[in-house]
């Protein structure tokens, strides 16, 4: 696996189709036009397989490989869309039955396969980290030898190289070559083409830069891919949310405890079923369809590192809407969802089962369902004591009464009542729709009278610290993009050989522009034109190469 | 040349290597908690059932049995039959439980507490302050935390009899 040493002198790494100095074919093949994809230089990787690390190295370098990783994740990424994620089913419906029960066997299979949490799961990230380091190995292993190429390339090319180039004409017509080369070299200066000169040869070379387009674009593309891969880490991004009643205080989570909002006042509006421009579109939606809502919140930023204790220090004030989140210290609060007229306090009444409940009209109190208070006692020698509470009643698994959470959804007491001057009391199972009495000779009944309800807000809370990484891959993708497309690299050799001047020019894209910019070159000097070569492949059989001109050439489509 | 070749092929590797791989074990590894082993305990001060103040810090020489519980939890409750029994033992050897149920109302946490007689502290997490600071987020959790404040595990779940009494023996001041 030695150097292949060029007749010129320089040393080309196995493999290597172009000396990369003066471009003489090392490898003899047919006089086909010479493959001038990254300068007939050795992708190394490709050449030669050795250590472990080498066939990992060429396994990520290989464009196929990248395309097939492509391809798998754009194949993935859709399936995935097909029915809906986990994260949007409806809430309490367990994904296993759920997906079978909406889409059939489809989705039994759907979510068999993992699809239901696709962009999670361990095989779509591995498909994405693959792309990313295909990426980063397929652009290492282009970039360095096609930037050593460019930068070691000589002014004086090889014959060969400059017979297989694709614009290429031999011209032995000029009378003095020398000094047209000399007269050539400023106009291309003045065409802002940068000359160097050796031996009275030259090269006129613009825009190279756009030949690192792809690797520009490629680094966008990894710098993103980062940014993306940091979404993972809760420091750099993190979502959760918060549900806070109106007149509640609930802690900010992610903040350690740091930060506290209170609900002061939850808002919606809907949209006017009566008004005649709303009306049609509202039965199309069959409902009521939210025009406006808003959290009013107040911030509290607690002073001490110990949790519950320390001072509490309002920090700000906000109108949480949807786009109009809350923002302090790299934290939003987003407005997301809402649950209206949650049960927040019941009022109940004391009232005789057989009598007139006389005396017993100031027999009323209030029960806050979230905290209610043990015990309610009255003027009247009346007292009424919570025995125990369950806010969302059910029976446990031993048969005891118990609660599911700590939701008050469906809120059950027992209480204990205890007349003036008595010391046993008597039990009762109060709840909505329900009034049992617990001992068979129970004198008094609680009745409930009213009740009170909450609205709920649901806050997303958001810390994005990846947004700027983000912009930035795109940014840099996006300069990539622009320096790859809209300009191009073009390069002209004019040497003078036994007399005789021999032309040849090569562009990565844009062939047009080079011809034109040779055709203007012919007009100002006596250098004629090259000729395309792969016209004249393609008209061999109908024209004459001897009678071809110049001016022929410069029209060609490509 | 071709063995610097090698070396920065394998440096390239190794490093896409060791962030990915890093990047999986911290994404997928759901066992860690917020706060788990090795961690310093993050300090918080409560007012107990009985309107004391529970302070982390003031706890520091003994070992502590902190256990997030709610009365709406059947393994929580096994668990506290288990503790309620070593409680006394433990205590003479310097372990102090401390257990913080999650935001429930003060009648019912009370009412719980009285028909089941637990002897040992109990505090309401209002908000969930503490909970959310400790990460927690299944029931039962317990965070096992050294006479020096730091983390000596976590433990998610029912457990029976014999893995209490060892997590116990662990907090014990003096024993690692």
């Amino acid at each position: 696996m030695s150097k292949v040493k060029c007749e010129c002198g320089h040393l080309n790494p196995y493999g290597t189709y172009l000396c990369e100095s003066c471009g003489k074919p090392l490898k003899e093949d047919d006089n086909s036009l010479a493959n001038m994809r990254y300068e007939g230089v050795a992708r190394r990787s490709q050449t030669y397989k050795k250590s472990i690390v080498d066939k990992i190295w060429n396994f990520f370098s290989s464009v196929k490989v990248g395309v097939w990783i492509i391809v798998l994740t754009l194949i993935a990424s859709s399936i995935g869309t097909i029915f809906p994620q986990e994260m949007f089913i409806p809430p309490g419906q367990p994904a296993s039955v759920y997906y079978y029960e909406e889409y059939g066997t489809m989705g039994q299979l759907f979510y068999q396969l993992g699809f239901h949490n696709l962009y999670s799961s361990w095989w779509y990230m591995l498909l994405v980290a693959g792309l990313g380091v295909s990426l980063i190995i397929a652009s290492i292993d282009r970039f360095v030898p096609l930037y050593r190429a460019l930068k070691t390339q000589r002014v004086t090319r090889h014959p060969g190289f400059m017979k297989r180039q694709r614009l290429f004409k031999k011209a032995d017509t000029v009378t003095e070559p020398s000094e047209e080369i000399k007269k050539a070299s400023e106009v291309l200066k003045e065409r802002k083409y940068n000359v160097r000169e050796e031996n009275g040869n030259i090269l006129a070379e613009k825009g190279r830069f756009s030949r690192w387009g792809p690797y520009v674009n490629h680094v966008g593309l990894i710098i993103f891919l980062i940014g993306a891969m940091l979404r993972l880490f809760p420091e750099m991004y993190l979502e959760d949310h918060i549900w806070v009643r109106e007149g509640q205080e609930v802690e900010v989570r992610g903040t350690g405890g740091e930060y506290s909002v209170r609900n002061d006042d939850f808002l919606v509006e809907f949209y006017d079923p009566e008004d005649e421009r709303f009306r049609e579109g509202l039965e199309r939606s069959g409902g009521d369809v939210v025009k406006t809502y808003q959290t009013t919140a107040t911030l509290f930023k607690q002073s001490s590192e110990t949790i519950g204790a320390g001072e509490k220090e309002e920090v700000q004030q906000h109108r949480i809407r949807v786009n109009d989140p809350m923002s302090f210290e790299g934290f939003s609060l987003y407005q997301v969802d809402y649950k209206l007229n949650e049960l927040a306090a019941f009022t109940f009444a004391l009232e005789e089962i057989d009598g007139d409940s006389e005396g017993l009209e100031d027999v009323r109190f209030e029960v806050n369902l979230y905290d209610p208070e043990p015990s309610y006692e009255f003027d009247n020698g009346y007292r009424v004591e919570i025995y125990d509470y369950f806010p969302n009643f059910t029976f446990n698994d031993d048969g005891e009464p118990s609660t599911l959470n700590r939701i008050p959804d469906n809120p059950r007491f027992i209480f204990e009542v205890f007349a003036p001057g008595e010391d046993d009391g008597e039990l009762s199972f109060v709840g909505i729709q329900l009034n049992e009495a617990i001992e068979e000779d129970n004198q008094y009944r609680l009745r409930m009278v009213d009740f009170e309800t909450n609205h709920v807000s649901a806050l997303a809370v958001r810390r994005d610290r990846t947004l700027p990484i983000l912009i930035l891959g795109g940014i840099i993708f996006m300069v990539g993009l622009v320096q790859g497309s809209y300009w191009h690299h073009r390069r002209m050799w004019i040497q003078e050989r036994d007399g005789e001047l021999w032309i040849a020019g090569h562009a990565n894209k844009n062939w047009n522009a080079l011809k034109k910019d040779f055709d203007y070159l012919a007009e100002q000097t006596n250098i004629p034109a090259p000729n395309d070569q792969t016209d004249e492949q393609d008209e061999s059989e109908r024209t004459d190469e001897g009678v071809r001109e110049a001016d022929d050439n410069g029209s060609t489509k490509q | 040349m071709k063995k610097r070749r090698l070396i920065i092929r394998s440096a390239i590797l190794v490093v896409l290597a060791i962030a990915l791989g890093y990047t999986a074990v911290t994404y997928f590894s759901e066992e860690r908690g917020l706060v788990d082993a090795g961690d310093q305990a993050p300090d918080f001060a409560l007012e107990d059932m009985n309107g004391n103040t529970v302070h982390l810090d003031e706890l520091k020489g003994k070992g502590v049995y902190l256990t997030f519980w709610a009365t709406y939890c059947t393994y929580c409750r096994q668990k506290m039959e288990y503790l309620k029994e070593y409680h006394e033992e433990y205590q003479e050897k310097g372990v102090e439980i401390v257990a913080l149920n999650v935001d429930e109302s003060t009648v019912q946490v009370q009412r719980f507490l009285d028909r089941h007689n637990v002897p040992y502290t109990n505090a309401i997490d209002r908000g969930m302050k503490v909970s959310n600071a400790y990460g927690v987020n299944s029931l039962p959790a317990v965070l096992l935390i050294d006479e020096e404040g730091d983390v000596i595990d976590r433990q998610i779940g029912g457990k029976t009899e014999q893995q209490v009494l060892e997590a116990l023996d662990q907090l014990v001041p003096g024993s690692e």
